[in-house]
């Protein structure tokens, strides 16, 4: 069987992260959404997979290649316009000559392998399944209706009651390859209306944790979701690790990374390649610090994901934020996390969003340059390329 | 509380053999083992844990023969370890057994052997059968089959047990006292086991053996004796009416879950109970001057719930009381009757509550779900619940099913005492078929409120269910249902009651689930709702789980469940269904081992 990846467009919310990756090659945790799910693809046995590809694509090709690294052989259809799902399955048609196929949403992540209980479903049933789960915004999402034997009853893209917590479609399907016939015809949805009402459409239940982020706070909890099923420490043998430094919980640290003394590591936390952490830092559970980093002296992580190239002066803490690529940090950065209200709220492009979290930090665009002593109010959002003079105090006025 | 399994057929049976204790895994999962017959020596695989890691270790589907018996083992005698666990053989290896039951006067036995040089390996009291039945062999010179009834005179206590043996290779002998025991018909090939489940798969005939029975089943045949004089007696074959596929977890995930989704035909199948049934049974109530309604655990919860219906409809308090205090607390006259509720039928404490009753001229009748089983045979009068096979250790369906079938006896009991007529009894049993929809309903648009509402609330180790009226005793069982399966601290108590004591518990290491009736039952829902105030202003959060009516007070919860508008004979269904979601989605975000808590087993069958 070959699994059918959809990874051209989405993700818009994400802002400001999406504005120069695709949804799927955000980084969380030691890895990013294609690749977590890429693997868990491979280790259901399935070795083919066609990825459809849009916008940023080329770094997706850039950093699968053939698929040769992961153990799959990729291929690849480039979506040129977003002209939604249907027509990126229907370009792929050529593809599939088994009698089924995967599909795949793959910007969302789940704890554990969602691809194997969809197959294990279809194995010992050898109808067509959807996985389905349990989200806390089921209106965001295509729900399902379910008998009771769990075969889908109907499935709704947009639900007319807004007080619905229906499960909802997780994005991983087993459907027949006369699936292209009928989408030829018809929507999504009724597609798979269609295909109910024709030869019935199982669903695998999925209760172990699964986040699609819609926002770009929501990047956290995929970030925390994927650390939680850590639990083993794995330092690599390169690190150099200069003078006494503590380490607690399932630590993972890459190739020549460099840490001095009195630096102190609760994971679990994630250290990317060829960093450098410097004296006396504190880094707290649920940090991701991507490849080629520099922490300055003193600086206190926490539940953040620093995607890497990224620069932190000495004395800063950053909690609860997600920084993009290549973003320097002077010295004396805070970023306040607490809200002051109920709920920090974020000021994204279109509108204000209430997050419903009581604690946030901010949310720090690609190759921002920051000066040193600025602080950031809980949910703040700063655009790719973002120049942030720095705060001086005396004599005012000067920068 | 063990599971037991044995096949003889004409080829190899380990396959299906493995199969036959998974399925009785439910009744015990310490630790697990198989034993064949095979080319004229007898091969045991065993060790410790579930059936899969057993046999990731064993690899059972290595050992070859066609005839062989398995066990699935609950811990009463001797710890959980590789030689404890069953099948047990003689020293020679001549013969090995599974036993499911207590042998009361395994000590003196076993004293006795070891006298006469008998070397043990166990700390068992299963193990002394097996010796005995060699050391009878050699030493009186006896064949198999004498030697096996000898035992089984001399054994006390209660037994389901089944033997091979080299000097029979293609027999399965077995008996049974006081625990179940099947046999399965099937063609060239037949089966025992503690339960249908055992078979379910191969055949839908069975044999049910009784106590002072014993059998000799080969691959064509099975021959029931009766230990007393080994004379031949004719059975009757029971035709299981499960389909097989009714035991398989399917899709779902856990069976709990499965079983929670079986609800909406769970009710229709209590629906489906002739009216004649339970008019007789409403007869037999109404026939004593006094009635009791007991069960154990859930069951005891339901029991209280009746209490309700009863009271409501037709005017008659009976009273509901633990089946474990039953003997303890009630000194019955003769004219009295006892009315038991339990899902198995082998609940120990309700047997005993049974025979007590019986020793005492009471009048006893059963509503019990599994067919055969031997509640069902000990009571005068019982309703089968036809709620299909509860593999889950936590009761969900066959307790919704029992609620139903309480309300529909009080009816039947009111139109009999003429307290209403025949149109409103019509008319609230079409109301209570309404509530499958209402289930499917909750089911389909409601359940991920429960678990988003879980999941926020994953770290709270300690909850208390409040109600009023009928909602005190499911109060009751929601708590019980949120202990067993996700082993958190939490009771069930009337919201009235919490303030005389119990609200000195509430603070923010508390959470309080209120469970709040339709707007309908006006005094019941004023009063919930003055508790819930109690809690709030003490700074307690409180979980409404409401009915969709409308002007409720904002901001009187602290968080809520909304399910759909019901009327008040359907309001206790629901939450019912509430306590169930609730506790299982939270034990699946606590990762608890749903299907099978610790420390419980299926039916517990000892004291």
């Amino acid at each position: 069987m070959k699994a059918l990846i959809l990874s051209a467009f989405g993700g818009e919310n994400l802002f400001p992260f999406t504005s120069s990756r695709p949804k799927a090659m955000l980084p969380i945790a030691n890895t990013n959404f294609l690749e977590s799910t890429l693997i868990k693809i491979k280790d259901t046995g399935i070795k083919d997979v066609v990825i459809v590809i849009g916008k940023f694509g080329e770094q997706i090709v850039d950093h699968f290649g053939t698929g040769e690294r992961i153990g799959l052989t990729i291929q690849y259809v480039r979506q040129d316009k977003p002209t939604g799902i249907r027509d990126a399955i229907l370009m792929t048609k050529s593809f599939f000559d088994d009698e089924y196929f995967m599909l795949v949403y793959p910007d969302s992540c789940s704890s554990g392998n969602i691809f194997t209980n969809v197959l294990d479903i279809f194995s010992s049933s050898g109808k067509p399944v959807a996985a389905i789960t349990h989200t806390n915004r089921a209106e965001d999402f295509g729900t399902v209706f379910l008998n009771t034997d769990l075969s889908i009853k109907k499935v709704v893209e947009k639900p007319s009651k807004k007080e619905i917590a229906n499960y909802v479609l997780s994005g991983a399907f087993i459907l027949p390859k006369s699936f292209f016939e009928i989408l030829s015809e018809m929507e999504m949805d009724e597609s798979l209306n269609s295909l109910v009402s024709s030869s019935g459409l199982l669903s695998a239940i999925w209760e172990q944790g699964w986040l699609d982020p819609q926002w770009p706070w929501e990047l956290l909890n995929a970030n925390k979701m994927l650390m939680d099923n850590w639990n083993v420490a794995n330092v690599d043998t390169s690190v150099q690790l200069r003078g006494s430094i503590q380490f607690r919980g399932p630590v993972v640290i890459e190739r020549n990374v460099i840490i001095e003394n009195g630096t102190s590591i609760s994971g679990p936390c994630f250290i990317g390649k060829d960093s450098y952490v410097g004296n006396g830092v504190l880094i707290r559970p649920y940090t991701s610090i991507g490849p080629n980093s520099v922490i300055g002296f003193g600086v206190e992580l926490k539940n953040c994901i620093l995607m890497g190239n990224s620069r932190v002066g000495r004395l800063s803490f950053i909690g609860d934020s997600v920084v993009g690529e290549k973003t320097e940090f002077g010295s004396g950065t805070m970023t306040l996390n607490q809200a002051q209200e109920k709920s920090v709220r974020v000021l994204m492009p279109s509108r204000i969003e209430d997050t419903g979290l009581d604690k946030l930090g901010a949310l720090i665009g690609d190759s921002c340059k920051i000066g040193a002593s600025n602080t950031f109010a809980p949910g703040t959002i700063l655009p790719a390329e973002s120049t942030v003079p720095p705060f001086i105090t005396f004599p005012k006025g000067s920068n | 509380m063990c599971g037991i399994a044995g096949i003889v057929s004409s080829s190899d049976i380990s396959k299906r053999l493995l199969q036959s204790i998974t399925s009785l895994e439910y009744r015990g999962y310490d630790s697990c083992g198989m034993a064949t017959n095979s080319n004229g020596s007898i091969e045991v695989r065993k060790n410790v844990g579930t059936v899969e890691s057993v046999n990731l270790k064993e690899q059972f589907l290595e050992m070859s023969g066609c005839v062989g018996i398995a066990h699935t083992r609950w811990a009463t005698h001797g710890d959980v370890t590789q030689k404890n666990a069953h099948p047990h053989t003689d020293s020679k290896n001549q013969l090995a057994l599974v036993h499911n039951g207590i042998i009361s006067n395994y000590n003196e036995l076993r004293e006795n052997l070891i006298e006469n040089g008998i070397k043990f390996y166990s700390d068992t009291d299963s193990e002394v059968i097996g010796h005995l039945i060699s050391f009878l062999m050699e030493k009186e010179e006896l064949d198999l089959e004498s030697s096996f009834v000898k035992v089984l005179s001399k054994i006390e206590g209660s037994f389901a047990l089944a033997v091979i043996s080299v000097n029979v290779p293609e027999t399965i002998l077995c008996a049974k006292q006081g625990s179940p025991l099947s046999i399965g018909l099937g063609e060239g090939t037949n089966f025992i086991g503690s339960d249908f489940n055992a078979f379910l798969p191969f055949t839908q005939s069975s044999i049910i053996l009784d106590d002072g029975e014993y059998a000799l089943v080969n691959e064509r045949e099975c021959v029931v004796k009766t230990t007393k004089t080994c004379k031949t007696i004719k059975k009757k074959v029971t035709e299981i009416p499960w389909e097989a596929t009714m035991s398989d977890r399917g899709a779902f995930s856990h069976y709990m879950l499965k079983e929670i989704y079986d609800q909406p035909s769970t009710i229709k199948a209590a629906l489906e109970i002739p009216r004649k049934e339970l008019s007789d049974f409403a007869n037999f109530i109404n026939s004593s001057s006094e009635c009791f309604i007991a069960g154990v655990g859930t069951t005891f919860y339901i029991a209280s719930l009746g209490q309700y219906f009863f009271n409501e409809y037709s005017d008659s308090f009976m009273p509901a009381i633990s089946t474990d205090e039953f003997v303890h607390l009630v000194k019955p006259r003769p004219e009295s009757s006892l009315i038991v509720i339990s899902q198995s039928g082998e609940t120990f404490d309700t047997l005993n509550a049974v025979e007590y009753a019986k020793k005492n001229s009471v009048k006893t009748g059963g509503i019990v779900n599994v067919i055969g089983s031997t509640l069902v045979r000990s009571v005068d009068k019982c309703i089968m619940q036809g709620a299909g096979p509860e593999v889950s250790v936590i009761s969900t369906k066959a307790a919704l099913s029992q609620s139903v079938i309480l309300l529909l006896i009080a009816l039947e009991l009111s139109l009999l005492r003429k307290k209403i007529n025949e149109k409103k009894v019509k008319e609230i049993r079409t109301q209570v078929l309404a509530v499958t929809d209402l289930v499917s309903e909750t089911l389909d648009e409601r359940s991920g409120f429960f678990h988003s509402f879980a999941q926020k609330h994953l770290k709270m180790r300690n909850w208390i269910f409040v109600g009023r009226g009928i909602y005190y005793p499911i109060a009751l069982e929601c708590a019980l249902k949120m202990k067993e399966v996700t082993y958190l601290h939490a009771e069930g108590m009337s919201a009235g009651f919490l303030k005389h004591g119990t609200i000195s518990l509430i603070d923010e290491n508390v959470n309080t689930v209120a469970l709040i009736p339709p707007k309908e039952q006006e005094d019941l829902y004023n009063l919930t709702l003055n508790s819930i105030q109690e809690i709030r202003a003490r700074g307690g959060f409180v979980l409404g789980i409401r009915f969709s009516d409308e002007g409720f007070p904002k901001d009187l919860l602290s968080d809520e469940i909304i399910l759909p508008s019901v009327s008040i004979f359907q309001a206790p269904f629901l939450h019912l269904l509430s306590g169930q979601l609730l506790s299982y989605y939270m034990a699946v975000g606590l990762k608890r081992n749903v299907d099978r808590p610790r420390s419980l087993a299926k039916s517990v069958t000892v004291a």
